[in-house]
């Protein structure tokens, strides 16, 4: 086509769009329909700082960029992703460097009956049988390519049958298949229907089929006799009785020699439980799980985050303070006990604790340790046995009460005192536990509608001290400062510090300024950052560690 | 031939965007907090316009705006009429403890849980707190990210915009 031509067509289609006839077509939902989206960038100008683990990057900018686009119309969707990592940001696996089409899925979804063909994500109870989920600070993405349907017969039924094989960065591998049901008796016995005793009960069926390779057993150096399908399966239950919870679920696991098991033969087993107590202003929570030889991934030699079918909470809490969560728990899927408490208590107004305003108080303990196991051989074996109840190691542990108090109409406090211990080899190297103490004093002063202060005071104190030869940054004592200043809810700047002042090493300073308009925000910053969630500027959002100037847009449509 | 197909995907673009108000999905799956699985039509205020709160427990700013409004709530619900509705993002490490974490502070909301995030995808949520102004149509008027304290004033001067039918 020749360039009068093209600019004739091109004339030709923008006069079209203003006929009556295609505004007739879009209003009738022919072409109509909503498209929505968002996109998000974030870029780093890098410097090198071997502090914090940020190397010399010839690129200079790194970035992360993403655009989600959805079409729906009715029971219709369609939506695609595009992820660009032309140079991917710290902590993010080089596998990702390219761009593409990275999501892609179409969907139809009635009252009884949805399918979506394409890039989904899907989870069955707890998802210690399957969820493929992302977190896109973190660089995961297990979804599924391949086909996912659900079908309600009745009300209270569900049944789900999916099929396909999982992301690995720009791949897909694998090959995943399962089933799910569920039913709400409530909904099913008519007699139970008003019943204030609400059971839902479920199960699910997941296998994976893998081809032949070759791996060497330890001793007799004979080739082992890999399984191609390896199957998991779950039951589970939820009952309630007003107040009263009640959450289980167990699933057991085949033969899955993999890597991260040290291609052992033993079965695998996971067992979660959860009770809570709840009442205007009052609320208790018990959760205790015990988990052996779980991890359960589409391909058997691949270590790493990625190509997990199934997922095995953590059920620690989610702690946002800096120091807090500086040693996040992360579930160990090839062994370990668990036990968390959680207990809500709000004072009420105009009482000797609660005063003027009332006083909320929430107390938070967890315990994890290893399994109980005895060796019994290596590669090819079942590697070891465990008790059913007996502990090993421990894992980690805290203990937190936070108080939150509003002081006046224009103050507000929230003090914490934290206790941690923390085993560093769950992150694969030996050493003495860590102890902390942690102490954070959050003050929000708003001061008139538009002009509001936020100061944050953190210490910690540590038994443990900074070693090269491990290099852990966390080690040793430290203290924090961070003042917000947000003018309205479109403008803030914070500036905080975060410096090892004994045994450690470290000086973590940080200058951000962002803007919020609608669900639009940029947020630009210059410091040093570790990596971890931050709470600054009235969102929550996992960070990078980065050095030198970082700027992030989000938007969504 | 770049040009033209550019020109014409902003054109069908443009003209989606404009023809309506985007509304707000009714078939995306989500739990309520005994367990029973539902569709988002069940997000229903006769008319009156809804505030839909994409939360999580773990997440400050997220408690702290539910907590500025509760002490409100009552009064914000016999001027307009309005109602909130808490959307938790919690996945499986936290989303049995949101039941405890609701009662215990207290709030009157309706709260839904949304563990595989499908809700969160369809209304294009990147990060909590995100807050939604639907009217009483059940078309999604205004959305906004982030909370600060005292913009759940800010919030309300349009919810009461929206309850008197005005455009905002």
């Amino acid at each position: 086509m020749d360039k009068t031509a093209r600019k004739l067509l091109a004339i030709a289609t923008l006069l079209l769009f203003q006929f009556p006839v295609f505004n007739i077509l879009n209003a009738q939902g022919i072409l109509g329909g909503h498209v929505t989206g968002n996109v998000q960038f974030d870029g780093q100008f890098s410097r090198r700082d071997t502090t914090i683990g940020s190397s010399d990057v010839p690129e200079k900018l790194l970035s992360n960029a993403r655009a989600d686009i959805l079409y729906t119309n009715g029971n219709f969707s369609a939506g695609l992703r595009y992820e660009a990592y032309l140079a991917p940001m710290l902590g993010f696996n080089s596998q990702y460097t390219g761009q593409g089409i990275a999501n892609y899925f179409v969907s139809y979804k009635t009252q009884t009956f949805a399918v979506t063909a394409g890039h989904f994500y899907e989870q069955f109870g707890n998802g210690m049988t399957l969820r493929a989920y992302e977190d896109r600070y973190l660089g995961l993405d297990n979804a599924i390519r391949g086909i996912n349907v659900s079908y309600r017969p009745w009300n209270g039924v569900t049944f789900k049958g999916l099929v396909g094989q999982q992301r690995y960065y720009w791949d897909t591998r694998g090959l995943v298949r399962g089933l799910d049901a569920e039913v709400s008796l409530n909904d099913v016995v008519t007699s139970w229907a008003e019943s204030k005793t609400r059971l839902t009960l479920g199960g699910s069926f997941v296998s994976k089929y893998e081809g032949d390779e070759t791996i060497l057993s330890d001793i007799s150096g004979y080739k082992l006799n890999l399984p191609h399908n390896v199957g998991a399966a779950s039951v589970r239950m939820d009952l309630s009785h007003g107040g009263f919870g009640l959450q289980a679920e167990y699933a057991r696991k085949g033969q899955d020699p993999n890597i991260m098991n040290n291609y052992i033969y033993k079965n695998g087993d996971a067992l979660w439980l959860s009770a809570s107590y709840s009442q205007k202003g009052l609320s208790a929570n018990l959760q205790a799980k015990r988990v052996d030889n779980m991890g359960f991934k589409s391909v058997r030699s691949v270590s790493g985050e990625m190509l997990y079918i199934n997922y095995t909470p953590a059920i620690t809490k989610q702690h946002t303070y800096a120091f807090l969560s500086m040693y996040p728990y992360a579930t160990q899927s090839t062994g370990e006990m668990g036990l968390q408490a959680d207990f809500m208590y709000k004072f009420k107004k105009e009482t000797a604790l609660g005063g003027k305003y009332g006083t909320d108080i929430h107390l938070n303990a967890s315990l994890i340790t290893g399994l109980d196991t005895t060796v019994i051989g290596g590669k090819g074996t079942d590697g070891y046995t465990s008790t059913f109840f007996g502990t090993g190691d421990t894992y980690y542990g805290d203990v937190s009460l936070e108080v939150a108090k509003k002081l006046s109409s224009k103050l507000k406090l929230t003090a914490t005192y934290g206790y941690m211990l923390f085993n560093p080899v769950i992150e694969g190297h030996e050493g003495d536990i860590h102890h902390n103490h942690i102490l954070v004093a959050d003050l929000t002063w708003k001061i008139n509608r538009k002009n509001v202060l936020r100061f944050e005071a953190e210490w910690m104190g540590s038994d443990s001290k900074y070693d090269a030869a491990v290099d852990d940054k966390r080690c040793g004592d430290w203290i924090m400062g961070l003042v917000e200043y947000n003018f309205t809810s479109a403008w803030f700047v914070s500036v905080s510090d975060q410096y090892a002042y004994n045994d450690g090493i470290g000086n973590y300073y940080n200058i951000s300024v962002g803007y919020t308009k609608n669900a639009t925000r940029l947020q630009l910053g210059y410091g040093k950052q570790r990596e971890g969630i931050i709470c600054i500027g009235g969102v929550c959002r996992q960070v990078p560690a980065s050095n030198g100037l970082t700027f992030s847009l989000t938007t969504s449509f | 031939m770049k040009k033209l197909i550019l020109s014409i995907a902003i054109m069908l673009l443009c003209s989606t965007a404009m023809a309506q108000n985007a509304k707000l999905p009714s078939n995306v799956t989500i739990k309520s907090l005994d367990g029973k699985t539902v569709e988002t039509s069940i997000i229903q205020n006769d008319g009156k316009p809804i505030i839909i709160s994409f939360w999580a427990t773990w997440c400050k700013p997220c408690n702290r705006e539910l907590n500025a409004i509760a002490e409100v709530y009552e009064e914000w619900q016999s001027e307009t009429g309005v109602k909130l509705v808490a959307v938790s993002i919690d996945d499986t490490k936290s989303a049995s403890k949101v039941k405890p974490h609701v009662e215990g502070n207290g709030w009157e909301y309706e709260v839904y849980l949304d563990q595989n995030q499908d809700f969160k995808r369809a209304m294009n949520v990147v990060n909590v707190p995100h807050t939604f102004l639907i009217n009483g149509e059940g078309e999604i008027v205004w959305q906004h990210t982030s909370y600060v304290d005292g913009s759940e004033e800010e919030l309300f001067e349009l919810v009461k915009k929206v309850a008197n039918g005005e455009e905002l």
